[in-house]
């Protein structure tokens, strides 16, 4: 079962290992990204940072069997390096009722809508139709945070342009 | 709740609960005092006294000073003998992290201040021997 699918561009790193896996209790936590899948080294360092009780796999996107980690019975955090990789996601059978956007760094085109979150417009419209399919979309880096909901996110959005 | 001080030379202190806090967000119950070069013992004193009392909700504190043998260390000691007080020297980040964790589970102010001193030897690790160990295939 999913407990959380949360977009962070540093995947496993300090936040999640320190303060979302003891708040959220899971077993497992799944990294589906191409870029960590296809380094030993990345892969090591990452599945090293967390307690030898959780299990990590760390999958290129295309590979995770999304429908099946959504069925059984191991609560899982889903770990995606960017927006763009969760609708791909969501179209593979990942159930889920709530996206957490924790970092998502600057680049060209975004625009801030919380302290660790810019988002592209592109982005935004996703987050946007997700959102219309019944799925709570939050910014929140870490768990003692206040989230930011998505209309808030719109609006913030909007104004920074 | 057990309330936590983090007690050092210079800026280290309160760089050191910004960290934490920028990686599990705000601490409650935490304060900190330093020492800057040429101030006088009796400033500090006089701000770990207030440091303390500012974190005690009637469950004790724990003061992490920075150094063993250090003034913030030594004027903790002085302090441990006249309250609900324990003294860790040697503060770490993990340290840091695991006492705000820590304090929402019921045991004796000494146990949790053993505990935590073991956790922060625990968590100093050479990474790269550990991450050398990860990459070896198992036989």
């Amino acid at each position: 079962m999913i407990t959380l699918v949360r977009v962070d561009n540093r995947l496993i790193h300090g936040q999640v290992v320190e303060a979302w896996l003891p708040h959220l209790k899971v077993s497992r936590v799944v990294v589906a990204d191409d870029e960590a899948a296809s380094s030993p080294l990345i892969r090591a360092a990452m599945a090293l940072a967390v307690q030898s009780a959780i299990e990590v796999q760390i999958l290129p996107l295309a590979q995770v069997d999304f429908a099946a980690l959504s069925k059984d019975g191991v609560r899982t955090l889903v770990l995606l390096r960017d927006v763009t990789s969760v609708p791909f996601a969501f179209q593979h059978g990942l159930v889920m009722d709530q996206l957490n956007l924790g970092n998502v760094h600057f680049g060209t085109g975004r625009r801030q809508v919380s302290p660790s979150v810019f988002l592209a417009e592109g982005e935004l419209q996703a987050l946007q139709q997700l959102s219309e399919q019944g799925v709570r979309v939050e910014a929140r880096a870490v768990p003692a945070e206040k989230s930011v909901d998505l209309p808030d996110l719109t609006e913030r959005w909007s104004k920074a342009g | 709740m057990v309330g936590l001080v983090i007690a050092s030379h210079g800026r280290l202190a309160d760089e050191l609960v910004s960290t934490a806090e920028q990686i599990v967000g705000k601490l409650p119950a935490v304060a900190t005092c330093s020492i800057e070069p040429g101030g006088p013992v009796e400033d500090l004193r006089a701000k770990m006294k207030q440091a303390v009392k500012a974190v005690d909700e009637g469950d004790g504190v724990i003061i992490m000073a920075d150094l063993f043998g250090g003034t913030p260390c030594k004027e903790s000691l002085m302090m441990c003998q006249r309250m609900n007080l324990e003294v860790l020297a040697g503060v770490n980040l993990p340290m840091l992290l695991k006492a705000n964790s820590l304090r929402s589970e019921q045991m004796a102010l000494s146990e949790m201040a053993n505990q935590l001193a073991s956790y922060g030897q625990r968590n100093i690790t050479c990474a790269s021997a550990l991450l050398r160990e990860a990459q070896q295939p198992r036989t």
